[in-house]
């Protein structure tokens, strides 16, 4: 073989077993273990604070009864505690530290109740723009009893 | 939104995903894996009328093949994750193969260049001076034996990376005809004539982009147009449309004769969603009408410029009626409904990620490195001698 041939197949294997060089330290060695993914990876997430403690959290020991009773028989009962009230394990564990304050934002409602064509037409939707004067969704409807006006 | 739609969608259908930008990867590649085959009739096969465009045929084919990933990439977003389909792919999905085929095809794409211009680099590198010397001997890899034996062995070795070549062209672009093909869930996809379809529309596109760019650098460089080498290259994309609009309407006509539970839905997409650009953009801009001025132009005896306008109107009616060929496919696609009773409506938009603009960016880029990759490797010198 001529020796220009014999150099730029020597640069093509180099780069090759730079290539599978490179594979080896970048792909982790737990890859593959269980499926297509870092077999490490499932400790990892096991390791991570719990940080939502669950409606049910809320309603035990009388901390806040009343208003988890009016919850739980209404149609929000879907939607937890902490889907608006944010994550709660700290606060569970010690009543001195607060969850961050209730998003009542009118986009935050929106996400789910603003009319979007992909939504089933019986669910509960409004158009921003002509419902309720761009005020906050609060203003009228309780979130915890939606149709109590 | 309401207006977009018609009949029955799914919810997670509303919102079409494969944009612009993917209708632009097909055609990308497709205009790499034409211009490869248009220069491997030279190399190959041998066709002495296609030398002059056969080595700056696959400058082009490198320049689109350099940005054939940018629509992925800008698409999917985090580019830098790319590289991770070619450390860990998922061989269950044909989409995984991309990073290695275009990986092997761009080495011989490389190497077959490398090959075809030593002589040249070799002869740079020895006339040039400063940095352009020393680019020229990398380039060279310091080797500068350009004996006529070293150069027997080059053409010997260009032949046979060139007979690889074609399948692998083949393959590129017919896989991604494969991932469209495959998916079972779109009657408007889902036939093993995919890959075929966009091959031969692919070979059809990239000849005619080749005519186009050999015409403009002859008129910008002033110089005569070799219309051996052009009347050669407008008779195999004469041919090759043959092949391509057998293909594509093979496809239509046994839709419409099998009739299955999907022809209402599809006879709605092409009388309605997509009927001006299949029908009008498609078949008769790329496909009837070059084909009439193609035929004609084999046909008239003498009246060069006449026929030269006559090849150019085809190339650009082709090459648009390739990019409506893709876009019929991937965007029609999307436009109709999995429950096969419904329809939806892509509507493009201009300053976004998934817009236009980025679109256009990508498509101008590979002529920008075409312009930097002729200047350091000028394939003029067979492009400009033996003209009469």
């Amino acid at each position: 073989m001529q020796p220009h041939l014999k150099k730029a197949f020597t640069l093509l294997a180099l780069v090759i077993i730079a290539f599978i060089f490179v594979r080896s330290l970048v792909v982790p060695s737990s890859f593959g273990q269980y499926g297509w993914y870092r077999g490490d990876s499932l400790g990892d997430i096991r390791n991570f604070p719990v940080e939502y403690a669950g409606s049910t959290s809320c309603g035990e020991e009388n901390c806040h009864k009343n208003i988890y009773s009016v919850w739980i028989k209404d149609r929000h009962k879907t939607v937890n505690c902490e889907t608006c009230h944010g994550p709660s394990e700290k606060h569970v564990n010690n009543i001195r530290e607060m969850p961050e304050p209730a998003n009542d934002s009118r986009d935050y409602c929106g996400l789910c109740h603003f009319k979007r064509v992909a939504r089933p037409t019986t669910f509960p939707q409004i158009d921003p723009d002509v419902h309720g004067e761009n005020m906050r969704c609060t203003y009228c409807h309780n979130p915890h009893k939606p149709w109590f006006i | 939104m309401d207006n977009l739609i018609w009949g029955y969608v799914y919810p997670n259908e509303v919102e079409i995903q494969w944009s612009i930008l993917i209708v632009l990867y097909p055609y990308i590649t497709g205009l790499v894996a034409g211009a490869f085959i248009a220069s491997s009739l030279y190399h190959v096969f041998g066709k002495q009328e296609i030398k002059p465009v056969a080595r700056f045929a696959l400058l082009t084919a490198l320049s689109f093949l350099l940005v054939a990933t940018m629509p992925l990439l800008t698409h999917l977003g985090h580019p830098e994750r790319g590289i991770e389909i070619m450390f860990t792919p998922h061989l269950t999905s044909a989409m995984s193969g991309f990073g290695y085929i275009y990986s092997f095809y761009l080495i011989i794409v490389v190497l077959e260049i490398w090959l075809s211009f030593r002589e040249d680099i070799v002869k740079k590198a020895h006339s040039s001076k400063g940095w352009k010397e020393l680019m020229y001997s990398a380039l060279a890899l310091f080797s500068y034996d350009i004996s006529e034996k070293a150069l027997h062995e080059d053409e010997k070795l260009a032949k046979r990376l060139a007979i690889i070549g074609i399948p692998s062209a083949a393959f590129l672009h017919g896989y991604v005809g494969f991932i469209f093909g495959g998916i079972k869930a779109n009657p408007w996809w889902s036939t093993p004539l995919m890959p075929l379809i966009f091959l031969m529309s692919a070979i059809v596109s990239g000849i005619a982009l080749l005519i186009l760019l050999y015409i403009a650098s002859m008129k910008i460089r002033k110089h005569a147009i070799d219309h051996k080498c052009l009347h050669s290259l407008a008779h195999y994309l004469w041919v090759f449309l043959i092949f391509d609009v057998t293909l594509e309407l093979l496809e239509i006509i046994s839709m419409k004769y099998e009739s299955l539970e999907e022809i209402d839905i599809i006879n709605r997409l092409l009388s309605d969603k997509i009927a001006f650009t299949f029908y009008g953009v498609q078949l008769t801009m790329g496909i009837f009408i070059p084909f009439v001025l193609l035929l004609l132009v084999g046909m008239m005896k003498n009246r060069e410029t006449l026929k030269m306008i006559m090849i150019s109107i085809s190339s650009v009616f082709v090459i648009i009626g390739v990019f409506a060929m893709r876009w019929n496919v991937v965007i029609g696609g999307q436009e109709i409904s999995k429950s096969l009773s419904g329809t939806l409506t892509y509507v493009p938009v201009f300053f976004s990620q998934e817009g236009v603009l980025p679109a256009i960016i990508i498509l101008v880029i590979p002529f920008i490195i075409l312009r930097v990759i002729t200047y350091i490797l000028p394939p003029w010198k067979d492009m400009e001698e033996e003209v009469t």
